[in-house]
């Protein structure tokens, strides 16, 4: 009996937390199902290649918001990614006591809870108001800040997991302590510090509020990185309110193609960066 | 006192604190060039603190620090040399295996001389194999090279941290109780591959396991308390000891 009502609570957890999955997961899949129904229609080569077409013409595409976004990112990634792991390892193997390695952890981990617009109004008063005009650098400025404290959490922690006997059998070795840091600790923490790149990546794929204050929009291609510049965000934001036809179908389309940009840069970054070899096998 | 060869590492008045704790107190040991010596006492004896001294990781813990002289070959490691160049002519086993998890087998040996040395691609591939051999790997081991370090079995990622000690040329060997995580069929093996090294290095190993010291070692210090109580050829460490607690500490009645 005693066995039996064992069993039986095993199972009963393993049905809740079977339950609360489900729960978890079919809003998430109904989004995306949502938005690759509504999408996929609009996604052809034109809505590719094409600029937008004027309000209330029919046709035209977002081609120059998909080299924005891009270039937005990339600029955003060279300059929250090597910031952001430098600041971790400095936590994790140069300063896991001091006053001012807490002063730049409590920093990190409120920077992590700031609304995104206040990366764009602090980008906004810092570079905009400066130079006088709408420019992209602000945006990758500011999503690189918002970069900042992901992937320096996500690279203390991988790196404090590294156990410490690994620590000291690089030091034993007379490893001078960059090496040891850079190419034993780091090197082991690969794979959690670029799933915090990734997320990093994917949250700012996502923030329009930012770049309504910096980039803002632009209805041609690129022409400089100093100068204002289209993105799928602000086009969606655009797009979707318009309430033109024409408009809400392409904000669905950019929508689709957004969420595809994510996951394939996702997939190709974890296909490079597979490790050689698996903890412990 | 010592059999017949000349001192390889004089260690001369060393104390060790960690903090306001006194660890290490005065400690004078002659350690012989190419022998095995051994090193016994209870737990929190300085066993450990007295090894991690000799190669200067002891500083390495906050609040820690040391003083006196550790002579290698004349010339002393606090002071005299490069502290990377004391690690490395000084190697150190560990307890706990511990290989690099993200290197390969053949890579963990070179491992060393990788990270800071400037040797070809061949040249690295020689030196593993032979240090492989030299700790009986290879032959255990030799079509897994490429697999990761930390695939093999806990004894043979114990010897395979030996071989990556001996792959720097280090004159002296420190092992901090190597076989206590083992079983006994690589414990056998690892007191084996240690009788083996003295005909290359000094060799200096903690050990709990006081038949393990008898078994393997040309000299014995018996540590307590933070103090050598006593240092000598190993065979009188445990047929004659001068000091009564070195003789109630070899035949089990404490620690």
């Amino acid at each position: 009996m005693d066995i039996l009502s064992r069993r039986g609570r095993e199972r009963l957890i393993k049905y809740i937390c079977l339950l609360l999955t489900v729960l978890a997961v079919v809003p998430l899949l109904w989004i995306i199902g949502e938005v690759v129904y509504n999408g996929v229609s609009a996604i052809n080569l034109e809505f590719l290649t094409a600029l937008p077409a004027p309000f209330g013409e029919s046709g035209g595409g977002i081609g120059n918001a998909i080299l924005g976004t891009l270039i937005i990112n990339a600029m955003a990634s060279l300059f929250g990614i090597p910031v952001g792991i430098l600041t971790g390892m400095y936590l994790s193997e140069y300063d896991r006591t001091s006053r001012l390695g807490s002063a730049v952890r409590t920093v990190i981990e409120s920077l992590s809870g700031v609304p995104s617009i206040i990366f764009g109004i602090f980008a906004y008063s810092l570079i905009v108001l400066t130079v006088r005009h709408y420019t992209a650098i602000a945006a990758a400025f500011a999503l690189g800040l918002m970069m900042i404290p992901l992937i320096a959490k996500a690279t203390e922690e991988s790196m404090k997991i590294v156990s410490n006997d690994i620590r000291e059998a690089a030091i034993a070795l007379g490893v001078p302590k960059w090496v040891r840091t850079t190419k034993i600790v780091f090197s082991i923490a690969k794979g959690g510090i670029l799933t915090g790149c990734l997320l990093a990546f994917a949250r700012i794929s996502g923030e329009t509020a930012p770049l309504l204050f910096t980039s803002l929009f632009s209805f041609y291609w690129p022409i400089g990185i100093d100068q204002p510049m289209a993105s799928l965000q602000v086009l969606i934001y655009n797009y979707a309110m318009s309430g033109f036809q024409n408009w809400v179908i392409k904000a669905w389309g950019a929508s689709l193609l957004l969420v595809i940009i994510v996951v394939s840069i996702n997939v190709i970054v974890r296909r490079f960066a597979k490790p050689k070899y698996k903890a412990g096998v | 006192m010592t059999l017949s060869n000349s001192t390889k590492l004089d260690i001369q008045n060393l104390n060790a604190w960690f903090c306001e704790k006194h660890a290490l107190k005065n400690v004078n040991v002659k350690i012989p060039d190419k022998e095995v010596v051994a090193v016994i006492g209870p737990s929190g004896c300085g066993k450990s603190t007295f090894v991690r001294c000799i190669n200067r990781m002891h500083e390495l813990i906050p609040g820690a620090k040391a003083s006196g002289k550790a002579l290698l070959d004349g010339v002393d490691v606090y002071g005299g040399m490069d502290v990377m160049d004391v690690r490395r002519k000084i190697g150190m086993v560990f307890q706990k295996p511990n290989p690099f998890p993200n290197m390969s087998v053949a890579d963990n040996v070179v491992a060393g001389l990788k990270l800071v040395g400037t040797h070809s691609k061949k040249e690295l591939a020689e030196i593993a194999e032979e240090r492989l051999k030299s700790v009986g790997l290879w032959e255990e081991i030799k079509d897994e090279l490429k697999k990761s370090g930390a695939s093999l079995s806990g004894g043979q990622q114990q010897r395979l941290c030996i071989a990556r000690a001996l792959a720097m040329n280090p004159e002296v060997i420190l092992m901090d109780e190597p076989t206590s995580a083992l079983d006994p069929a690589s414990t056998a093996k690892l007191e084996e591959l240690v009788k083996k090294l003295k005909n290359e290095i000094s060799v200096v190993i903690i050990t709990h396991n006081v038949s393990q010291a008898a078994r393997i070692s040309d000299m014995t210090a018996f540590f307590y308390l933070g103090e050598l109580v006593e240092f000598d050829e190993t065979r009188n460490i445990f047929e004659h000891p001068k000091n009564p607690l070195t003789e109630r500490y070899i035949t089990g009645r404490f620690g």
